[in-house]
């Protein structure tokens, strides 16, 4: 092979112009800008997170605890470890209007306690604008309240207006708008109320056994050794409950999401940029297929095959170079000049500017992409023998590219997945993904086949004698063109990813909306104390539309250890031992959950403290009868061991518990009840206020509210995957008009003739449409089919719900795909229909 | 006059290239009378194709009056033009212009079944027998020889027994051997039906053929 002489050979052809590779061009621009843009933004994030983390996290240091306040001891080793610390005091509890009113309008609310000292870092925006002692400040004996602007407007008071936290009435002094330390994941369950800790002792709401959470948040001195204070702290107070978050990782929660959220959308972008891919191959096939006659006269001047692969792989080569560099401009630089005007609207700080990590990661995927589809039809192009000049047979023979090709094409192809597999920090999904996608592709590729196939056997059938215009149509499609080809495989891909996200989303919102149990709850109910127990029960049943109250009494307390070795090191990192747990006792087996193994103890039992387990947790983490399990309960150690599994309903959304003590074990600590109220929806707003007069000190989660909430969350989390995509729409649609497009010379011509041999004009622009019609919905139907493979994948194996085919979204999909491609296929047919035959059978050979 | 099928007034046709307007027939006045062959001759460029398109209203003129038939072409418009041609024309073209993705039979047929014709498919069986491609049927345009491929254009022109056979260099694009089966056949088909024909040729030999002859120079009738 020379080189030297490929190179020159490929630079003349270059001047050539760039026409046929509008399309080449435009899918790959795309392909990289989507996913350049989707890892701008999340870099642009995560340096964002991570450049606030002390003011994200509230201080350099923040220790945690669940249900207390630190000790003594442990508010000395803040004190002498930090230059200043802030104690804050997180809780939820109903903030109520017009303190004097029963009729009074209230809303949930996530309370946060704060000292003087507060924020630490950063500062509080509040409207109007006033120093942090000013709005809490005591006036006319009446302490400050500061509370979101959407629970403000949900309550519909004012400024000076007085409310209610507890049995405390308070005076609103100001609207917050900005909260430096408050973030997406407090987002939660209700908007922010923030008043002084102190002037909460007579609310009754941080009585021993509420939920409540303690926060110290410490300022370091420079130079201070973060890893050395970690170790020293969990090793003074790990056992007691303490958790530590330092900002090296201030938002955990966000960050991670973020870094999910981005994986997944990048993935989605890697199905589009293989749609693209599909459009590379086409423009690279018809590219070749012009040149055909320039490579078998290289090769009888004695231009060896690799010399002609490399002339046209230096020249594919260079526009892929192209085409990528412009996605790389559109995807760095839309997103570093949006999100400056944007950032106030984000909900997550960020910082602005060109992250080359992202754009290299596109950069590579795009090149990749570009090279594994061009090999295959350059590599059969160089296979045309010079003898071809001379003969007249057009034999378009679809041989396979020889070997050394194909493991090229596979080894650049496993290169590409691996290395996704290495960005996106969620190999088995990646893995999952391109086996999902290349899995559609050879379904595709079957289909089409298939199509053609079909397509010109009926074409040939006596059924069709006496249709010319369908004749026509599926004669065309069962040609020998790649046109047909390359519009199922590129729309067929785009739609497939569609379609299983179409369907994904519906089947969620359906599980979390109509697949309610029969009897949904319309409160859960928290911190009723132990003598409001029978009180409580009473009030609700005296409403006439209340059906049942059940409830359980309740702790909470973080599994520490399990047969006396720490849990996480025993277990790992699952959820059962991440955070802190309910625990309930019982002298009987509570309803809706039966025994697997073991013995339910006697109700008089009175025994060493015993627990039931639930099984199916027992079984992920290892754990069976016999063993011993230390929970930390408000700072004090308890154990019991397990004497029985029992297996869980919780879909029937009831209180249920992982671990249910022997009643004797745990009656000493303090602790408080949880309530489930099932009630008419007309009776939740009654029910509601008379909980929040005669028993101020309860919190009340109206399950309608956190249902609405996490579809809510649900909705923004598919509209935004929607959005990814829509990208890979877009290229399969462009992959589309290019296929229409490539398609437009045999139609010009088809219509001349059809005209000279007497046909009308409608009469074409129907065989053209049926044809257009014809490949859409194939297109579609084979999407359909995929799409709702792969999202009953993930339904079954990674939510672990059932699956149902949403007619609705599956319709629009298959007539969304005909629809796109009659579009398309019009778009391209004017010209054939305008045209006069003159023009095109004048002198053309 | 009164047996004229064809008759061309003071025609004229002006095309826009890429210098501006080109005239290139430049006022052609001219009858055909039923049954007549007419040898259209004239050097390359004169316009032939042009005239030839005219009479097959495949374009319009930019001036005087084409009527065919008795009917006023000026006043139809495309698809009407169209339904005419499928009743009362066939072209041969002389590169062939078969449809690539119908066979031999499907390509003589759709005329037929253009105009409605319930037996399309067995007439056009018997046309491709007439003319010699009887075990062709199956094979589409890629796989006939360019003289077959014109024999199929010859049985789709003739298929629908049109009143007009309007032929441009049928033989423009084969060997002399080839070329002269297909003037055989062209005159035979011609013979069998009765047709009026208008042949366009630079052959003086083939040109000799016909009835009359008459020669374009330059867009003007010699
Ligand atoms: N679309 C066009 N625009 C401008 N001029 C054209 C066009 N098509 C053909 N011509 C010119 O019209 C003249 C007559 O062409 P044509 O009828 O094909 O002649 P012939 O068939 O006698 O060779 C030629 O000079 C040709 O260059
Ligand atoms: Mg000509």
């Amino acid at each position: 092979m020379n080189l030297r002489q490929a190179a020159i050979i490929a630079r003349r052809e270059l001047r050539g112009g760039l026409a046929g590779f509008r399309i080449f061009l435009l899918c790959l621009l795309l392909g990289v800008a989507a996913i350049a843009g989707i890892g701008s933004v999340r870099s642009a994030i995560d340096a964002g997170l991570s450049s606030e983390a002390a003011s994200l996290l509230g201080g350099d240091v923040e220790l945690n605890f669940t249900h207390r306040t630190a000790t003594e001891e442990e508010r000395d080793w803040i004190e002498a470890n930090s230059t200043a610390s802030s104690e804050v005091i997180t809780f939820r509890s109903m903030l109520k209007a017009r303190a004097d009113s029963d009729e009074a309008d209230l809303g949930i609310s996530q309370v946060k306690a704060v000292d003087t000292i507060y924020p630490l870092y950063g500062v509080v925006e509040l409207a109007p604008a006033m120093p942090m002692a000013e709005a809490f400040e005591t006036r006319n004996g009446l302490p400050g309240l500061i509370a979101h602007t959407a629970l403000i407007d949900r309550l519909g008071v004012g400024v000076g207006d007085i409310v209610r936290l507890g049995t405390q009435d308070f005076e609103l002094r100001a609207a917050i708008t900005g909260e430096p330390d408050g973030t997406l994941t407090d987002i939660g369950l209700g908007p922010r109320t923030m008043v002084l800790t102190e002037s909460l002792t007579e609310s009754g709401l941080l009585g021993a056994g509420s939920l409540f959470e303690s926060k110290y948040r410490m300022e370091l001195p420079a130079g201070a050794n973060l890893p050395a204070l970690k170790k020293e702290a969990e090793s003074l107070f790990g056992d007691h409950g303490m958790r530590w978050k330092d900002n090296r990782n201030g938002a955990p929660g966000i960050s991670t999401f973020v870094d999910r959220m981005s994986a997944f959308l990048v993935l989605v972008g890697l199905a589009g940029m293989a749609v693209g891919g599909v459009g590379v191959s086409a423009a690279v096939r018809a590219y070749l297929a012009r040149k055909t006659d320039t490579i078998a006269m290289l090769k009888s001047l004695g231009a060896t095959r690799a010399t002609v692969f490399a002339t046209y792989l230096m020249q594919i080569g260079v526009l892929a170079l192209l085409g990528v560099g412009l996605g790389l401009l559109v995807g760095g630089g839309i997103p570093a000049l949006a999100i400056p005007l944007m950032a106030d609207l984000l909900p997550v700080p960020v910082e602005t500017g060109f992250y080359i990590a992202p754009l290299l990661e596109a950069a590579i995927y795009g090149l990749l992409t570009a090279l594994i589809f061009s090999i295959w039809p350059l590599a059969r192009a160089v296979d045309i023998s010079p003898a071809g000049l001379f003969r007249e047979v057009s034999g378009h023979a679809n041989r396979w590219p020889r070997w050394p090709y194909l493991l090229l094409i596979l080894f650049l192809a496993s290169a590409l997945v691996t290395l996704a597999a290495l960005f996106s920090g969620v190999p088995t999904l990646t893995l999952w993904a391109t086996f999902g996608v290349v899995t559609a592709l050879i379904a595709l590729a079957l289909a089409a086949m298939f199509t053609k196939a079909l397509a010109r056997r009926a074409s040939r059938s006596r059924s069709m004698q006496g249709r010319p215009a369908l004749r026509l149509a599926l004669g065309s499609i069962g040609g020998p063109s790649f046109e047909p080809a390359s519009v199922v495989l590129s729309l067929g891909l785009g739609l497939t990813v569609l379609a299983s996200i179409g369907q994904i989303d519906s089947n969620m919102q359906s599980t979390i909306t109509q697949e309610l149990p029969e009897r949904a709850p319309a409160f859960f109910v928290l911190d009723i104390q132990k003598d409001q127990m029978d009180p409580f029960r009473e009030a609700m049943l005296a409403d006439e539309g209340t059906e049942d109250v059940e409830s359980a009494p309740m702790l909470r307390g973080i599994i520490s250890k399990i047969n006396g070795m720490p849990a996480q090191e025993v277990v790992g990192d699952h959820w059962v031992v991440r955070g802190d747990r309910g625990i309930t006792y019982a002298s009987t087996l509570p309803a809706n959950s039966s025994l697997v193994e073991g013995e339910w103890w006697p109700e008089d039992y009175n025994g060493p403290p015993i627990m039931s387990f639930s099984a199916d947790e027992a079984a992920e983490i290892g754990l069976g009868i016999g063993d011993e399990i230390t929970v930390n309960i408000l700072g004090r150690d308890m154990t019991a061991k397990i004497a029985n599994l029992r297996e869980l309903e919780f879909s029937t959304m009831r209180i249920n518990f992982v671990m249910v003590w022997s009643e004797n074990a745990l009656t000493g600590a303090p602790h408080t009840f949880l309530s489930t109220v099932y009630a008419a929806p007309e009776a939740e707003g009654r029910l509601l206020r008379v909980m929040a007069t005669e028993f101020p000190n309860i919190t009340a989660i109206p399950v309608r509210d956190a249902i609405s909430q996490v579809s809510a969350t649900l909705d923004s989390l598919g509209s935004a995957i929607r959005w990814g995509a829509g990208t890979t729409l877009l290229t399969g649609f462009v992959v589309l008009i290019g296929a229409a497009a490539a398609g437009a010379e045999a139609r010009v011509f088809e219509a001349a003739v059809l005209k000279t041999l007497g046909a009308t004009r409608r009469r074409i622009l129907y065989s053209f449409a049926l044809r257009s019609l014809i490949l859409g919905a194939t297109a579609g139907l084979v999407a359909l089919a995929a799409g709702s493979i792969a999202a009953w994948a993930v339904m079954y194996f990674v939510m672990e719900t059932g699956f149902e085919l949403h007619w609705g979204s599956a319709i629009a999909i298959v007539a969304g795909g005909a629809l796109a491609n009659l579009l398309a296929g019009l778009g391209f047919a004017w010209r054939p229909l305008a045209t006069k035959p003159a023009q095109i059978l004048r002198n053309r050979t | 006059m009164g047996s004229s099928v064809l008759s061309l007034e003071n025609v004229q046709l002006t095309l826009q290239g890429n210098a501006g307007p080109v005239p290139i027939l430049k006022g052609i006045s001219l009858n055909v009378e039923k049954g007549e062959t007419l040898g259209l001759t004239g050097p390359s460029g004169s316009g032939k194709s042009s005239l030839l398109m005219l009479m097959g209203g495949l374009e319009s003129s930019t001036g005087g009056n084409i009527s065919v038939l008795g009917q006023d072409f000026g006043n139809l418009n495309e698809d009407a033009l169209a339904r005419f041609r499928r009743n009362h024309m066939g072209i041969v073209f002389q590169s062939f212009h078969l449809i690539p993705t119908m066979t031999a039979l499907e390509n003589v047929a759709t005329p037929l079944e253009l105009a409605g014709d319930a037996e399309a498919f067995a007439k056009a069986a018997a046309e491709l027998e007439a003319v010699g491609l009887r075990d062709r049927t199956d094979h589409y345009p890629s796989q006939l020889s360019g003289g077959e491929q014109q024999r199929v254009a010859l049985a789709r022109a003739a298929a629908p027994r049109p009143d007009i056979l309007l032929a441009d260099e049928p033989t423009g694009n084969l060997d002399s051997k080839t070329g002269e089966s297909i003037m055989d056949l062209l005159f035979n088909l011609r013979d069998r039906h009765g047709a009026t024909l208008v042949l366009v040729t630079h052959a003086p030999e083939l040109a000799a053929r016909c009835d009359r002859i008459i020669e374009l120079h330059d867009g003007v009738l010699a």
